[in-house]
């Protein structure tokens, strides 16, 4: 299937699965594509998502409230006046470095499995690829495939950021279209 | 710490998803701390019926939850 990934799209494979692992998920989903995608940082869909004010962190943190996650939450801890630096300071002295962290869900290691909207995602961004003609699959065409599949958490991440995915298609359009990348 | 406060003034927006997360948030935290602390016992020595006590839960409780586990196979059992 990824024979003809560009290397950029083959990069933003790689990197949502290590979006995946980061966030302790046993699965790679469409959030973990969108999130490659953006942090891929070269290709055109990073450039049309950068442009749309889109920031990993910020991707990461409404990811974690759409589909939870099994790390320790930092900033949800900070709401109810517990500082997780000051208790992670506290744990290691009495029980040595990485106490806290050592005892929590293990991020997978190894082969983490697509999900089948991400599938999904993937095969409908060889059939952009086909429909424009183009003899490549690069990360515009997996963006493209990701607004066309637009049921994921990916899609309603970028619903919630206020991301209009008919103008994000045609500006994504609009720079793949003389080249392929 | 300043964060923190402004953060724990968010939390009194009485938004759910904000106070559900910390909920979420503090049992992750809880659990590990737990496991922490339960693991240490063991070691020095504590029978799960003290750590039992002390967690105000059952012998059973904690032994199914933390019991099994690979050092502590080779302490009892």
């Amino acid at each position: 299937m990824f024979e003809r990934f560009t290397e950029g799209a083959r990069q933003v494979v790689v990197l949502a699965q290590d979006e995946a692992r980061k966030l302790c998920h046993h699965y790679i989903g469409t959030e973990h594509l969108l999130l490659g995608l953006l942090v891929e940082g070269r290709g055109p869909a990073a450039q049309v998502l950068d442009e749309r004010g889109l920031r990993a962190a910020d991707l990461r943190r409404r990811i974690l409230l759409i589909v939870g996650g099994e790390g320790l939450d930092p900033e949800a801890l900070a709401t109810l006046g517990i500082d997780l630096d000051e208790v992670r300071r506290a744990t290691e002295s009495a029980f040595g470095p990485g106490a806290l962290d050592s005892t929590g869900r293990k991020p997978p290691t190894g082969h983490i499995p697509f999900t089948p909207r991400a599938k999904k995602v993937l095969e409908l961004s060889l059939r952009e690829a086909q429909r424009l003609q183009h003899g490549s699959i690069g990360t515009g065409h997996i963006l493209l495939g990701l607004i066309r599949e637009g049921k994921g958490v990916a899609a309603k991440v970028l619903a919630d950021v206020g991301c209009d995915l008919d103008g994000l298609r045609d500006d994504i359009t609009r720079m793949i279209e003389p080249t392929t990348e | 710490m300043s964060d923190g406060v402004q953060l724990a003034q968010e939390a009194g927006s009485r938004d759910p998803a904000v106070g559900l997360r910390a909920v979420r948030a503090l049992r992750e935290l809880a659990e590990r701390l737990e496991k922490l602390q339960v693991e240490h016992a063991r070691t020095l020595g504590w029978s799960w019926q003290e750590i039992a006590v002390c967690l105000g839960v059952s012998r059973q409780a904690v032994h199914k939850k933390h019991g099994g586990g690979r050092r502590i196979l080779t302490k009892e059992r």
